[in-house]
């Protein structure tokens, strides 16, 4: 494929963002749901 | 006054947001209307003290709604990975570098879409009828996501660019709008990091957002004015490729799966921001609570009286 | 005039007018000025210098004279951030800027007026600029040309005032807060560069732009300065609340 670095740049610059993204989402979420009684969690 | 056994279990490993609380009904109550403790915690039940343990057995964001959004995430990214690598078939001009349009689209469509919802969202809990935290929580979390997805389309349209034109970066409007978009969130976030009442911080950033929506379309049309004297106004035009139906799929599906994506983190991460300003209240209970009981005590001291 | 000094009414507010409000407070900051000295003293000398250091770096007198226009506004810019500073700090000294909050001034008064002594200072800044591009870069104008600058000049300035005003309000005051100020006002001041710097090409007739060319950019630069101007006096406000 062409500009096969390119393009994988470009995916892995893209997945790997929203994967990184996601991570720090779920950690952060689970560590303040540690500190965090139920009733604080309208979602629940 | 003896606290209804039931919450017993939350002594031990209770937050101290928790304790700060039955502190302050005991004193501010002193008396044995359980109703008035039931109200600040889950009515206690036999099967409740799993629940009030503390921090919830349930830590984190997620929900049934999240979770499947989130597994079907994975998959859309996952077949669009497939498509826009290996199934769908070059382009006739531009060749395999079109590939990185099937990721690029998306990304850029889903920062546009996070700038509106973060100016929507200013807006809702500017105006007083829908006033809510939540309204700034939201326009939060779609301004970050909508930074990173910024710098992925810079990115790879750079790199598309590279190839396509054979230089990383044009001046045109669109392509100068989207780096000025970029800055202007990066600063929205740092403005949201300044400090002072939730509610500040909310009012704060909702009138920067709303004054971005006033910059934007001036900086769009002045670059464009500009640069339509050195008649290059049309270069990012230039983007239209002759679809068939496989590369057209993977176009929308790219613009889909990480509308899924974005919608996914913003859930989630709103939820974190409504725990993160939740600590940041009980905190500040907890210190309130701290100031009363040593005042209360220092009261009943000089009266001789003990509760 | 002798009306005596803002009395309060019965409600609490101020009982005068924005505009009236708006010329005691600019009069305020430009005799501030006036006696202090130190933007004739400092911020000058700095947009002095800025364009010295121009010269040093692009090094060849043709592009010198093509960029002038560039150079002049970039310059201009910069000193934006201190003048901007500036004008924050005086009131950041005794805590100024909260005692007129709370003692009800109208903060729409408050914006106008920092503006309106901010503007008086950048015209002055402009045409120190402008004098210095002449001399040093072989900057020309002709009688046209000078009209057009003048247009030019005048909402560029009201422009760049308003902006810097609000985003300077915002990040006046805390710790940590200052070096906010260039990364909110850079973006927003862009058009006004990119008007200013095309009007001011016609004028100079650097680069073969002719004169006509100049005047739709006057026209971007007093829609960026009325929608910064309404924009502003509704967003100070909440802006400077603490």
């Amino acid at each position: 494929m062409d500009h096969a670095g390119f393009i994988f740049a470009s995916y892995i610059a893209a997945f790997g963002g929203s994967a990184g993204l996601a991570w720090y989402a779920i950690r952060r979420g689970r560590a303040l749901g540690r500190q965090l009684p139920d009733e604080d969690k309208p979602w629940i | 006054m003896q606290s209804p056994a039931g919450t017993e279990a939350g002594t031990e490993a209770g937050t101290d947001g928790r304790t700060g609380n039955r502190t302050t009904d005991r004193h501010t109550n002193g008396n044995e209307d359980s109703a008035h403790v039931a109200t600040t915690q889950t009515p206690p039940t036999a099967s409740g003290s799993a629940h009030r343990a503390a921090g919830s057995a349930r830590a984190g964001t997620g929900t049934r709604f999240t979770r499947v959004l989130g597994v079907l995430t994975i998959a859309a990214l996952a077949v669009l990975a497939l498509f826009a690598l290996v199934l769908s078939p070059p382009d006739v001009v531009q060749g395999e570098s079109v590939r990185i349009l099937y990721a690029h689209v998306g990304t850029v469509w889903v920062a546009y879409l996070a700038f509106i919802v973060t100016a929507v969202s200013s807006g809702a809990y500017l105006w007083k009828r829908t006033s809510s935290l939540t309204w700034d929580r939201i326009a939060g979390a779609s301004a970050e996501i909508g930074v990173l997805f910024m710098a992925i389309t810079l990115f790879t349209g750079s790199l598309w660019g590279r190839i396509t034109w054979g230089t990383f970066w044009v001046w045109d409007a669109r392509v100068t709008t989207t780096a000025f978009l970029f800055v202007t969130y990066v600063g929205y976030l740092a403005v949201r990091g300044l400090g002072g009442t939730h509610e500040q911080r909310a009012r704060r950033s909702a009138v920067v957002a709303l004054l971005a929506v006033l910059e934007i379309p001036l900086v769009h049309f002045s670059v464009r004015l500009w640069r339509s004297v050195h008649q290059d106004a049309s270069v990012a035009g230039s983007t239209d490729v002759k679809l068939d139906d496989e590369m057209l799929f993977t176009l929308l599906l790219g613009t889909v799966a990480f509308t899924m994506m974005y919608v996914w983190y913003v859930l989630h991460r709103q939820r974190v921001l409504a725990m993160e300003d939740a600590l940041d209240d009980k905190g500040l209970d907890l210190a309130l609570a701290e100031r009363r009981n040593e005042g209360l005590e220092a009261r009943d001291m000089t009266e001789g009286t003990t509760r | 005039m002798n009306d005596p000094s803002p009395v309060t009414g019965t409600s609490g507010h101020v009982a005068t007018g924005v505009w009236r409000t708006a010329r005691l407070i600019a009069g305020k900051d430009l005799r501030i000025e006036r006696r202090s000295r130190v933007i004739v003293n400092q911020v000058l000398p700095f947009a002095a210098l800025v364009m010295v250091l121009f010269a040093f770096a692009l090094d060849n007198d043709d592009v010198l004279l093509r960029t002038a226009p560039g150079l002049v506004w970039l310059g201009t810019i910069f000193s934006l951030l201190i003048l901007v500073q500036r004008s924050f700090a005086v009131e950041s000294a005794d805590g100024a800027l909260d005692a007129l909050r709370v003692a009800g001034v109208n903060p729409a008064g408050i914006f106008l007026g920092k503006s309106l002594a901010l503007a008086v200072q950048l015209v002055v800044l402009e045409m120190l600029l402008v004098a210095l591009a002449m001399v040093l870069y072989q900057a020309q104008l002709d009688a046209m040309g000078a009209v057009l600058l003048v247009t030019t000049i005048a909402p560029a300035t009201t422009g760049l005032a308003f902006v810097g005003t609000l985003y300077g309000g915002l990040a006046a005051g805390a710790r940590g807060r200052e070096t906010l100020l260039p990364l909110l006002l850079f973006p927003v001041v862009a058009p006004v560069l990119i008007g200013a710097t095309r009007a001011t090409e016609a004028a100079f007739g650097a680069g073969s732009a002719a004169i006509d060319e100049g005047w739709p950019w006057v026209g971007v630069l007093l829609v960026f300065s009325a929608l910064f101007g309404v924009g502003g006096t509704l967003a100070f406000g909440p802006l400077i609340e603490e």
